[in-house]
């Protein structure tokens, strides 16, 4: 398993966001983590991320404990997301955000980079060379130079997937990737995170409320009610899992 | 005409020196994005360690000495941002401001009352000259000289700021700056990024103190008090949080106001003192951006010269 997850659980004062919940990825998975408002989907996000500390159970990632691992830690040992509310630099051009992430074989120290040294071109090219290759597969190759904020909803959601795989990650959470994408889009989005879980040997764990997207990619999903896991399954089992319709699905099956 | 040409040449110094302050403090609060009201410390330290070693090493040639004690400048400074930065960078907005002004009060009063032996104390020292002998009939080519060290030195930072924020390390530290939930999560450390900015606008604060010690030939604690913080703040509201060029033009503006006030009958000179704190407070109102905003001079250029005309 390159990740574990043992009674993971979070409380907010008396608000339990997520609770007891367990979840395994083996090495090329892709899951989907789906669950009605509220349900503690994007907490399990930020406890994975290190970016919240949980309240109690553990994390492991690639053998490790990492339950008290930091978030930058976290990016550095091979876990990168996206943001449900798209979080891109809005002040550096599309190039830059993800040059910021990139990191090339060497450090650039600050005085390499002050002065210009040759080591600082050496980084600057490598760094140069693969983000532009990131955002050329995400379909961005035209706007390098522009705002993000300029950009459609959609490329802004590609932006975001190209600046997390420039940390060369080997587990890639995606919240609500497809969120504010037309059918077309969405239907593009799929082809494209399949392709990026074999081309960049990924692990792949995504949140959508959109069912046909969820259901169209991912091979196992895990159910979240009330910050609770409710049902764990492939897709055709989570269709027709009792609990899942009554707290999310409706009559779908 | 000797008169005009000094006060003029006098000007420039100090806009020279402002400028030093203005684009370290506007890495650390404008392209960093933190609040730090303790600039007018590093100031003081740079000043302090480079008088301290001038008094103290009077046997080596003069000007060896005096490239010597701006470097021990820089790296005191550096090295006070080293250790105020560690601690109160995990702080954030007011919290900051309150301890990074706490930190530059400290340091002005702990010179206060230190014994006269030592720095002088309360009553400032004198600082040797050692770049040249300066007397009535020197004092035009003394500014001069100056000037042109000023300049030079203005030149190197702005320019290593720029390659810096130009830089790997540079991006980083605007991303923190924008948003550093998203900073953390994409494996950038944001306290290292923080700290590397406070340490290298606090040496180049600890430089400009050491030439103006130099300059002066004789320092107090009052020098660096903190309307002097204020007066810095002012040049980069003016000329643009994040812009390099707009503290050039910040600084000049400032400086000259307050000189030209200066020669002024004595009931208006000292107005300066309600002007900046005024024009301060109007500019956060009306204009936060200041003069440039994040914009450099350069990329202005090349905007209007795309433009048709
Ligand atoms: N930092 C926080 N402080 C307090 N409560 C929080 C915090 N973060 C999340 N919560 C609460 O935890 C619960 C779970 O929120 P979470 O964002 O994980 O839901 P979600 O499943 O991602 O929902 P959605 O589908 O709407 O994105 C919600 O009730 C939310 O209000
Ligand atoms: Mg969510």
């Amino acid at each position: 398993m390159i990740f574990e997850a043992r009674g993971l659980t979070k409380r907010y004062g008396g608000l339990t966001a997520v609770s007891g919940v367990d979840m395994e990825l083996a090495q090329g998975d892709l899951v989907g983590l789906i669950g009605p408002n509220g349900a503690g989907k994007t907490t399990c996000f930020n406890l994975i991320t290190g970016a919240d500390a949980p309240t109690s159970g553990t994390i492991r990632f690639k053998g490790e404990d990492v339950t008290r691992a930091r978030d930058f830690q976290m990016a550095r040992k091979g876990v990168a997301r996206t943001f449900q509310n798209i979080r891109l630099w809005k002040e550096m051009d599309v190039l830059d955000n993800v040059r910021a992430v990139c990191r090339a074989g060497e450090p650039c120290g600050f005085a390499a980079a002050a002065l210009r040294l040759p080591r600082f071109r050496r980084v600057e090219r490598a760094v140069t060379e693969k983000a532009t290759s990131l955002l050329q597969r995400l379909g961005l190759g035209d706007v390098l130079a522009e705002s993000p904020g300029d950009l459609p909803y959609g490329d802004q959601r590609r932006l975001e997937i190209a600046r997390a795989l420039a940390l060369d990650p080997d587990l890639l959470l995606l919240d609500e990737p497809a969120a504010g994408m037309n059918p077309t889009e969405k239907a593009r989005l799929m082809e494209t995170v399949r392709d990026l879980r074999r081309e960049f040997d990924l692990t792949i764990l995504l949140i959508d409320h959109d069912m046909k997207f969820v259901m169209g990619i991912c091979e196992r999903i895990y159910v979240l009610d009330h910050g609770e896991r409710i049902a764990h399954g492939t897709p055709a089992e989570i269709r027709c899992d009792k609990k899942v319709i009554e707290a999310y699905l409706g009559s779908e099956c | 005409m000797s008169g005009e040409l000094l006060f003029w040449l006098n000007l420039l110094v100090t806009v020279g020196i402002y400028t030093l302050l203005a684009v370290s403090l506007n890495l650390i609060n404008g392209h960093a994005g933190m609040f730090h009201l303790g600039h007018h410390g590093f100031w003081a330290l740079g000043a302090y360690a480079a008088t301290w070693l001038t008094l103290n090493a009077a046997s080596l040639p003069g000007p060896l000495l005096y490239v010597l004690s701006l470097l021990l400048a820089m790296a005191v400074a550096a090295i006070g941002g080293l250790t105020i930065g560690i601690p109160c960078l995990r702080l954030r907005g007011d919290y900051l401001a309150i301890a990074t002004l706490g930190f530059g009060e400290i340091v002005r009063i702990a010179v206060q009352n230190s014994p006269h032996d030592f720095l002088g104390g309360s009553l400032g020292t004198k600082v040797p000259r050692v770049l040249m002998e300066v007397t009535r009939t020197t004092q035009v080519p003394f500014r001069f000289l100056t000037l042109a060290i000023v300049a030079v030195a203005c030149a190197a930072a702005i320019l290593v700021f720029r390659n810096f924020l130009r830089s790997l390390p540079g991006r980083r530290l605007l991303a923190v700056a924008q948003d550093e939930t998203a900073a953390g999560l994409l494996g950038i450390d944001p306290t290292r990024s923080k700290v590397l900015a406070f340490v290298m606008g606090s040496a180049v604060a600890g430089l400009a103190g050491g030439l103006y010690a130099h300059y002066m030939g004789g320092i107090n604690p009052l020098n660096f008090n903190f309307m002097e913080m204020v007066k810095m703040f002012l040049v980069i509201v003016l000329g643009g949080m994040g812009s390099l060029s707009g503290c050039v033009i910040g600084a000049f503006l400032v400086v000259a106001t307050e000189q030209l006030l200066n020669r002024a009958p004595e009931a208006i000179a000292s107005w300066w003192q309600v002007l900046f704190p005024l024009i301060l407070a109007l500019m956060i109102v009306f204009r936060p951006q200041g003069i440039f905003g994040r914009k450099e001079i350069t990329d202005m250029i090349r905007a209007w010269r795309r433009s048709p005309a």
